[in-house]
């Protein structure tokens, strides 16, 4: 009998272990504490990663659309601003600045004065504003962006380049960016109105930059022609011609990049008859007006360009020859 | 006589134990079956999402949307550079409700498998489908599990005037009919 009990305590001694063996797998295998570790985990990894996809647009692609956007529209609103006052702009950095960030020159709305509304909900503050709100209400981030510096140049004849200089901070319960972004945008010139023309002849004539096809070694008297009948621009290489944004400030010097001229069409002018060259940046700031030396009548473009003239640099330039060029004195 | 009972006890013992463990094992492995749908639908979400706005119109071969397609013979697409994502804001932004209609049922069919329904939104507009059944309302109001994939998006719609559009909230709803 001794003997029996020993063993049946024994039976309850194994039993107790596959007890609590069982117990420790489903412990360790329990899914609830195992599942709502990993959900939370997973639920932070994919907010902050939809978050960091969001920082990446909007410093990649967003500032870069929105300069790019405001930079054509700023430009636009700056040559008709030109055209509705008839005069030049003091400061193109300043001017730029202002306008593509307020939509204002001078502390007034550049729009009243045009008479056209191309800056009105259209400024870089006006877009950063709607990209901050858009933001908050998919993502519920709070984002601050802060503009250091917005400028304008050329690297290129045909292009005027912008840069955007800004801080921004995007902010969530479970993250925060703090960056800082430098972005440039490029637009083309082309089929803009210059602005030059339009001051000169008090809004009389005006003219759109469209480049000429004409090879540098390729110009003939007919090419000439069509150039001049086209209003068309060209690029010298080491060329003398300011560059377009020159012509907004009435600053007729030396683009070392950047400069490009056009022909002055006589027909289109008041007073066709000038002594002076009708190369675009000499016709106005009057450069051979009491230079006579060096002025030729292009007879050759006569019939139907009469009175047109050019200092002897561009009837090289522009192979035109003794046949079709005379010396005015 | 002893002998021989303890070790049906012990078998019977080692039985129970089995039991008891396999239970225990069904029982985790079948608590598991559940949790996956809820991640499925999420991927889907995403997936179709992250296909959208990282997919450009250059990059698919579609006979409706791809270069040299019905929409680019007409017009419609000009920029091959735009994201699917894109292209579908900039139908919204120029009032091409129902080409933006279209061009999603096109750029996104297969990708989501025919047991899910799904809805694309942007802006707070209901883009896909515009029409919505009784069946796809019933299913989508009777649901346990509906998820939602959120991302912004802008472009540009004249690369010479450069107009900006946007920018947008696009959202796809996915959820198991």
């Amino acid at each position: 009998m001794g003997a029996v009990k020993i063993t049946a305590k024994k039976g309850i001694f194994f039993t107790f272990i596959a007890i609590t063996l069982i117990a420790m797998f489903t412990l360790m295998l329990a899914p609830q504490a195992d599942i709502s570790l990993q959900k939370d985990a997973q639920a932070l990894q994919t907010r902050i990663s939809a978050m960091d996809n969001y920082v990446t647009d909007l410093e990649s692609r967003f500032f870069e659309a929105a300069l790019r956007a405001t930079t054509y529209k700023t430009i636009l609103s700056l040559i008709f601003y030109m055209n509705s006052t008839s005069s030049y702009i003091v400061n193109i950095d300043s001017a730029f600045s202002e306008v593509m960030l307020t939509g204002r020159i001078g502390g007034l709305p550049i729009d009243a004065i045009t008479g056209k509304k191309i800056m009105e909900n259209n400024t870089l503050t006006d877009w950063n504003n709607r990209m901050i709100e858009t933001a908050k209400d998919t993502l519920n981030v709070n984002t601050t962006i802060s503009v250091i510096n917005v400028s304008v140049f050329q690297t290129k004849p045909w292009n005027i380049d912008s840069r955007l200089i800004a801080n921004f901070t995007v902010k969530s319960n479970v993250a925060e960016w703090k960056k800082s972004s430098a972005v440039s945008t490029t637009i083309s010139i082309e089929s803009l109105y210059d602005p030059y023309y339009m001051v000169n002849t008090n809004r009389e004539y005006t003219n759109q930059i469209k480049k000429s096809s004409v090879e540098f070694n390729q110009w003939t008297i007919a090419k000439v022609r069509e150039h001049l009948r086209n209003g068309t621009y060209v690029h010298w290489q080491e060329s003398d011609a300011p560059s377009f944004l020159m012509r907004f400030t009435n600053t007729m010097a030396i683009s070392s990049c950047c400069g490009i001229e056009s022909m002055v069409n006589p027909n289109k002018l008041i007073q066709p008859d000038q002594w002076d060259s009708y190369a675009d940046y000499h016709f106005w700031s009057h450069k051979f007006a009491s230079n006579c030396t060096q002025l030729y009548n292009i007879t050759g473009l006569w019939d139907e360009f009469r009175h047109f003239k050019l200092d002897v640099g561009h009837v090289i330039k522009y192979n035109i020859t003794a046949q079709d060029a005379v010396k005015t004195c | 006589m002893f002998i021989k009972k303890r070790g049906y006890f012990f078998i019977l013992d080692a039985m129970l134990a089995l039991i008891v463990l396999s239970i225990g094992i069904f029982l985790i492995t079948s608590s598991y079956v559940d949790v996956p749908q809820l991640a499925q639908v999420g991927l889907l979400a995403d997936d179709l999402l992250n296909f959208l706005s990282n997919s450009k119109i250059k990059d698919i071969n579609n006979p409706y949307a791809g270069i040299g397609g019905a929409l680019w013979a007409q017009g419609l697409i000009t920029d091959i550079e735009n994201t699917l994502l894109q292209q579908i804001g900039e139908f919204y932004a120029t009032g091409n409700i129902d080409t933006a209609e279209k061009f999603i049922a096109n750029v996104s069919s297969g990708i989501i498998p025919p047991q899910f329904k799904y809805e694309f939104w942007i802006d707070g507009t209901i883009l896909y489908p515009k029409v919505q059944s009784a069946e796809h309302t019933e299913s989508r109001n009777s649901t346990e599990i509906l998820l939602t994939s959120k991302k912004i998006t802008f472009g540009i719609i004249n690369k010479t005037t450069s107009n900006l559009w946007g920018p947008y909230k696009a959202e796809v709803f996915v959820w198991e009919r």
